[in-house]
């Protein structure tokens, strides 16, 4: 059972509301809905699913290939795991969302937790050049310098995507407050079999597939009317 | 016999197919082809190959780009078979350019064991320029497929790399939506220093991850995936050119993302029928065509 001070820990670092710029990001919604691909309470629901479940075999794998790197205090390791997101991320913005918000995670951390911590170290890094700085990464190291386990990290990683699309949906949707709840429940109840899942697998094994969402993303960055960051 | 390390997803489908063991005869199909530049003109420099597969003789049909060398290849086993292992190996010489086509759709065959496989090598050197538009892959139900490809490409190189994959035999049967067990496609790019560019891996499993969602492939049974590894340059124009929308009326949707590490550009199509994302890759193609080379595509063949 968790201590009051590590389940304290897990909900300030997995909420939607830590200052990392989530707020700023769809997470290829917006485009969806202008698209008409999201329209409703069932295809807001099949999309944020898909979108979670997509997370969990590719940003998922880094995440916890870092936070293994940093249990063993293998720099070149986590770096290879934060190279590994970004070689991934084919579409421009996917990449800088993940940058901005994984740098930003590792400068509030440094605030919280001092200088002499793995993500202080990957920080510096960051700012060197010497690796990219992807959310994953920043979310594994974070969780290792709190002392909070894989399985926690993970579970904030996908808590953290589908906060993100439900909040978006609020504002670009007519939808109720309690149907997105729900499906943001049921996304919860999907991180369990997905860690599972992917404690198993390594770098080597990060796929996606979602044609849709790449396509929406894509188009996205060339929008001239949004709300949301690309 | 395992020509690359079995990724997870293909652990499931090892056991030996009776009828021809893996590695046997005519199941492990190989083609080696090395373009080289001769005055105006490229030349199939160099062919090695093992049955089924072979290639047409170089043709020069292409009236927009008459020097350019044209290879068909072909396979003389009516398609991918459990427990095949196909490896290919295309490779471009300094400023040589070349385009390399199938004979026709790629047809992997329905599989009780095993699975089948292809790997993949692709190198462009200084100034070379490589078509490679294999005409669509149409994977059966129950099928099981491995395709992994590594891509080394000098910094002035441009390779144009063109994919349409079909849900299954659409119009076959009840229709054969998305039947297949396993299709595994992955690209690893680098320079020739070595330095990474990108990776993509998609990975379909029907049973397991449902396809026909939103954010998936959402009613449509066509995905059309191109690369354009290109100097940014050339990329920036085509991309500011290739045609890209969310197309409700006319059912389909493409976009174009940059790659990472100044890669170049990934174009994705998607729609209900072939014809629309052949017609769309076409057109990215000739986009392409006129801005890394300067020259038009030929007229449609009447009878591709």
């Amino acid at each position: 059972m968790a201590t009051i001070s590590e389940l304290t820990r897990v909900l300030q670092f997995g909420d939607s509301l830590l200052p990392i710029g989530a707020f700023s990001f769809s997470n290829g919604l917006e485009s969806a809905v202008q698209g008409g691909v999201v329209r409703d309470v069932a295809s807001l629901r099949e999309f944020v699913l898909a979108a979670v479940e997509q997370s969990a075999n590719a940003d998922g794998l880094a995440l916890l290939a870092a936070h293994r790197a940093a249990a063993a205090g293998d720099a070149p390791g986590i770096d290879r795991a934060d190279r590994a997101v970004i070689e991934r991320k084919l579409n421009e913005e996917m990449r800088t969302m993940t940058l901005r918000m994984g740098r930003k995670l590792a400068e509030l951390a440094e605030r919280l937790l001092g200088r002499s911590t793995a993500s202080a170290s990957w920080l510096d890094r960051i700012k060197a050049g010497a690796t990219p700085g992807t959310l994953p990464t920043a979310q594994a190291l974070v969780f290792a310098d709190l002392g909070l386990s894989e399985r926690d990290a993970f579970a904030v990683h996908q808590y953290g995507v589908a906060t993100m699309m439900i909040n978006a949906a609020l504002r670009l949707m007519r939808i109720h407050y309690l149907d997105v709840q729900a499906i943001l429940f049921e996304a919860n109840g999907l991180a369990e079999p997905s860690y599972a899942r992917a404690a198993a697998l390594g770098l080597d094994d990060m796929y996606a597939f979602a044609p849709e969402y790449d396509v929406l993303a894509s188009l996205h960055v060339q929008a001239h009317v949004r709300m949301f960051m690309n | 016999m395992n020509l690359a390390p079995t990724p997870h997803e293909l652990l499931p489908y090892l056991d030996e197919p009776p009828q021809h063991p893996v590695g046997g005869f005519g199941k492990v199909p190989m083609l080696r082809l090395r373009f080289e530049r001769r005055g105006e003109r490229s030349i199939l420099a160099s062919m090695e190959r093992r049955a089924p597969l072979l290639v047409l003789k170089t043709l020069y049909c292409d009236e927009g780009m008459p020097e350019l060398p044209v290879v068909y290849v072909i396979s003389n086993s009516g398609g991918i078979l459990q427990g095949d292992r196909y490896t290919m190996d295309f490779a471009v010489a300094a400023d040589a350019f070349a385009h390399v086509t199938s004979q026709s759709a790629t047809k992997i065959h329905e599989m009780d064991v095993n699975h089948a496989s292809q790997i993949q090598t692709i190198t462009l050197e200084d100034g070379a320029y490589l078509e490679y538009l294999p005409e669509p892959v149409i994977p059966f139900a129950r099928s099981r497929f491995l395709m992994r490809t590594d891509v080394e490409i000098a910094p002035s190189a441009t390779l144009l790399y063109g994919e349409i994959l079909m849900a299954g035999r659409k119009y076959y049967g009840e229709g054969e939506l998305f039947k297949f067990d396993v299709y595994s496609c992955a690209v690893h790019a680098k320079r020739p220093d070595g330095s990474p560019l990108f990776v993509e891996k998609y990975l379909i499993e029907p049973a397991r991850s449902a396809v026909a969602r939103a954010g998936v492939m959402g009613d449509y049974h066509v995905y059309g995936n191109v690369l354009l590894l290109t100097p940014p340059a050339v990329a920036d124009a085509v991309a500011a050119r290739a045609v890209t929308g969310w197309n409700r009326g006319e059912g389909w949707a493409a976009g174009v993302s940059r790659l990472p590490n100044s890669a170049g550009l990934i174009y994705k199509i998607l729609a209900r029928e072939s014809e629309p994302v052949r017609q769309m890759v076409r057109d990215f193609w000739t986009v392409v065509r006129a801005e890394a080379v300067g020259r038009p595509v030929h007229r449609k063949f009447p009878w591709r």
